[in-house]
């Protein structure tokens, strides 16, 4: 059976987004926002265990934001850091570091180990890529606390949290690199990308060989609401370097590509031979929900460029990045994580592979 | 008359045009947020402008092929840069205005790609597109200045009509595109350079530590090749040390056995023949865990170490090589020395090492210069006390210029040694904080020391 894996976020309950909209009024208490989060992490398991996803996550119930959960309530940071334009033209403001040292406030094996209290099948765990909270550093730099020194603290924080989420029995950890193909929209020479590779391969090469096997990296030009905030770079642009990450798995957005074939091509042709992919075949910003034989048909289009035994399913990305984002609903998102199941099986029945 | 106030004024006209264009152009130098939003707009704005019908800004790849790759166009006809291929290296596709604009940084103009040699690769897409005339001028940065990144592109456009790029329009784009080249650098710079800076410090930083952990695991292994050797020197007297006892156990043994076998046996001399075997054996037995603990390959596990136990824990390993040799040991210990800390194997290491080594001096000295004097004494110094232990022999000895070869790897007087001992256990001290020294003695032979400071 072809490997199929979730990316990571589900839209949240209302119950919860007005409860944290309540919480920021002073009308929730932190107990009654908690029981909302737990509520809302075991429903979400419940729910993605329903549609028979081998794997699954927490949905990043309890999460901010896919890039800002590790740094969300740091008194060392501002709101009005870099920000982020998205196509339909709405902005994302990046937080910005104001003093050191640096640390993370929540890690994601927090989110884990609640979410283990639920589920019944493995769980993956989403982490924010050391590339992404570069971008936390301000251009000017912070008095007393070098940009260094802020790089080393945060390798140090996302290798412990990326080694205590693999030692709580994480299916595998999964680094989000939306920002790689928005680096080349904001540097097309790709000095940008090129730190950003070198930056998290200096995480992943503080694990051995064998704990990378259980690492992954997302790619995607980064959902949000009906938009994206980098699909118009062209893969080309970003493939080539992707692959010199020191991980072994790979979760490509691909159902959305225009041309998928010249992407899968460009897979083929540049991945190293012990990385696996996991194609996109679920367009989340799509409302309609794909068939199974949809999905199928994708998996054996991806299958012709990639052998099985390297290839897995996957959505294009996480169906609500941002905690407050209600442009899908959970349902959508549940029928959509069924039909990828469903459509890989049966891609999976015609390589073979029962 | 008229004919010329009309071409005056409509050159007046196409001049204020672009004026305003380049001020537009400038404009956005100031609203961009990013080197893409950036490029567009230039692009955009020029086409936008009237003069030009394709305006596209490529920038130089730096690899085999030397393509010019597009980063940015508008305008009619994109589809052009899609069928075409650019380059700035030395062949046919860099010759066009694109790679000499790139190559020399001056610009390069074609007042009409009908009858330009230099655009023949790419007329006919050109002409199918309504392109007449283009001007390629460079982007660039020399990356000298301060906070500059090295830029190197090209900003090219087309017009529909001939001769449209004059003296006062080469000039203008040309100092567009300097601006604009000066606009993307201050946009990169705290993006790209101030990460890659940091980036490249951080990996300095990595790569130096992993040097120094492989160095520090070399010197492990090396020590523990020399711990292994100086054991394999000592191999007849450490089985002598072993045979010994276990000589012992036999005779005992066999003395049991022989009493048993009495219709009253002895009980009370069976008894005491058991004991000395338990005894004989524990001390075969402590034998082997020295060596064991000594051969393990062990990683260094610094710890409270009482020196005064390395030296119990080492002599009796040396004892029958002295014994074989004719060597008498004298022992002078401080009863209060300061625990240290340290590593208990590699400790036993260096005083094993010092022990053979004082052996070794003394085989071929008068039997009445064979002795061995191990001592140990406090020192206290401003930084509190210090444990100094000294082997002392009346050997050999060196002279004074061979002092400062003798802690050198690969030194050696020994044939067939490995000139590594005394380094190895050198740079075991220096890693304990300490300090190993060799003096020459007033009459015979030398004494080595080696100070550690008290643990804290």
């Amino acid at each position: 059976m072809l490997p199929t894996e979730p990316i990571g976020s589900i839209p949240r309950p209302a119950a919860l987004i007005d409860g944290v909209r309540g919480f920021a009024a002073g009308r929730v208490s932190q107990p009654e926002l908690d029981a909302l989060y737990e509520s809302a992490v075991k429903d979400t398991i419940q729910r993605l265990e329903a549609t028979g996803s081998p794997v699954i996550t927490d949905g990043e119930q309890a999460k901010h934001s896919f890039a800002t959960y590790s740094i969300y309530g740091l008194e060392n940071t501002a709101p009005d850091g870099m920000p982020i334009s998205f196509a339909d033209g709405h902005i994302r403001t990046f937080p910005r570091l104001t003093a050191g040292p640096f640390r993370y406030k929540t890690p994601a094996d927090v989110y884990l180990g609640i979410a283990q209290r639920y589920a019944h099948v493995p769980l993956k765990q989403a982490v924010v890529s050391a590339s992404a909270l570069s971008l936390l550093y301000p251009r000017g730099g912070i008095r007393s606390y070098s940009r260094e020194e802020y790089l080393d603290a945060l390798i140090a924080e996302q290798e412990g949290e990326i080694r205590r989420c693999l030692k709580k029995g994480a299916h595998v950890v999964q680094m989000d690199f939306t920002e790689g193909r928005l680096s080349i929209k904001l540097d097309p020479t790709r000095r940008l990308l090129h730190s950003f590779i070198d930056l998290n391969n200096l995480v992943l090469e503080r694990f051995s060989a064998e704990q990378r096997k259980r690492i992954g990296v997302h790619t995607c030009p980064g959902a949000d609401r009906h938009s994206t905030h980098s699909a118009d770079v062209d893969y080309a642009e970003l493939l080539p370097s992707l692959f010199e990450l020191q991980a072994t798995n790979f979760y490509v957005q691909l159902a959305s590509e225009p041309d998928r074939k010249r992407v899968l091509t460009m897979i083929r042709d540049r991945a190293k031979d012990w990385q696996r992919i996991f194609v996109g075949v679920i367009d989340p910003l799509n409302p309609r929900v794909e068939t199974p034989e949809e999905v199928r048909d994708r998996a054996l289009e991806a299958a012709e460029y990639i052998r099985p035994e390297r290839l897995g399913t996957t959505d294009d990305c996480g169906f609500a990045p941002f905690s407050d984002d209600t442009s899908r609903t959970r349902e959508t998102a549940f029928d959509k994580i069924r039909a990828r199941v469903a459509g890989t099986a049966l891609a999976s029945a015609v390589l073979g592979l029962e | 008359m008229q004919d010329q106030r009309d071409a005056h004024e409509a050159s007046l006209d196409r001049l204020h045009r672009r004026l305003r264009t380049l001020c537009q152009c400038t404009m956005t130098f100031f609203h961009a947020e990013s080197e893409q939003e950036l490029l567009q707009s230039v692009c955009e704005i020029l086409v936008a402008g009237g003069e030009v019908r394709l305006a596209w800004i490529g920038y130089c790849e730096d690899d085999a092929e030397k393509l010019v790759r597009p980063v940015a166009q508008a305008g009619s006809g994109l589809d052009y840069l899609e069928r075409v291929e650019t380059s700035w290296g030395e062949r046919e596709t860099g010759q066009g205005p694109a790679g000499i604009a790139a190559r020399t940084g001056k610009a390069c103009c074609v007042d009409d790609i009908r009858t330009d040699p230099r655009f023949s690769p790419w007329r006919v897409a050109a002409l199918a597109r309504g392109y007449a005339s283009c001007i390629a001028v460079p982007l660039m940065t020399d990356g000298k200045s301060r906070g500059a990144v090295d830029l190197r592109g090209t900003l090219n456009l087309y017009s529909a009509e001939c001769n449209a790029f004059d003296e006062s329009a080469i000039e203008h784009y040309t100092g567009l595109a300097m601006s604009v080249a000066y606009a993307v650098t201050a946009l990169r710079g705290h993006l790209a350079e101030d990460l890659a800076h940091g980036v490249t410090a951080v990996r300095a930083s990595a790569e130096r530590k992993r040097a120094e952990e492989a160095l520090h695991q070399a010197r492990e292994e090396l020590a523990h090749v020399t711990r292994v050797t100086t054991l394999g020197e000592l191999a007849a007297s450490i089985a002598h040390e072993i045979n010994q006892p276990l000589a012992a156990i036999i005779a005992d043994a066999n003395a049991c056995l022989h009493w048993l076998e009495a219709d009253r046996p002895d009980l009370d001399s069976v008894r005491e023949a058991l004991a000395a075997v338990v005894k004989d054996g524990d001390r075969a037995a402590e034998v082997i865990t020295r060596i064991r603990g000594l051969l393990a390959r062990a990683s260094v596990a610094h710890g409270p170490c009482d020196l005064a136990r390395v030296i119990g824990d080492v002599l009796p390993l040396v004892r029958p090589e002295l014994e074989q040799h004719g060597m008498t040991l004298k022992m002078s210990l401080a009863p209060d020395l300061p625990l240290v800390r340290g590593d208990r194997i590699q400790l036993q290491q260096v005083l094993l090492n010092l022990l053979v080594n004082a052996v070794e001096a003394s085989r071929e000295v008068p039997p009445e210069r064979r002795q061995l004097i191990v001592h140990s004494t406090v020192e206290y110094r401003d930084d509190g006390r210090w444990a100094v232990i000294g082997v002392e022999d009346f050997g050999v000895g060196f002279r004074e210029p061979e002092v400062a070869r003798m802690f050198e790897a690969f030194y050696t007087t020994k044939p067939g040694g490995l000139g590594m001992g005394l380094s190895i256990s050198r740079s075991i001290i220096e890693a304990h904080r300490g300090r190993l020294w060799a003096t020459a003695n007033v009459n015979h032979g030398a004494t080595f020391r080696f100070a550690l400071p008290e643990m804290r």
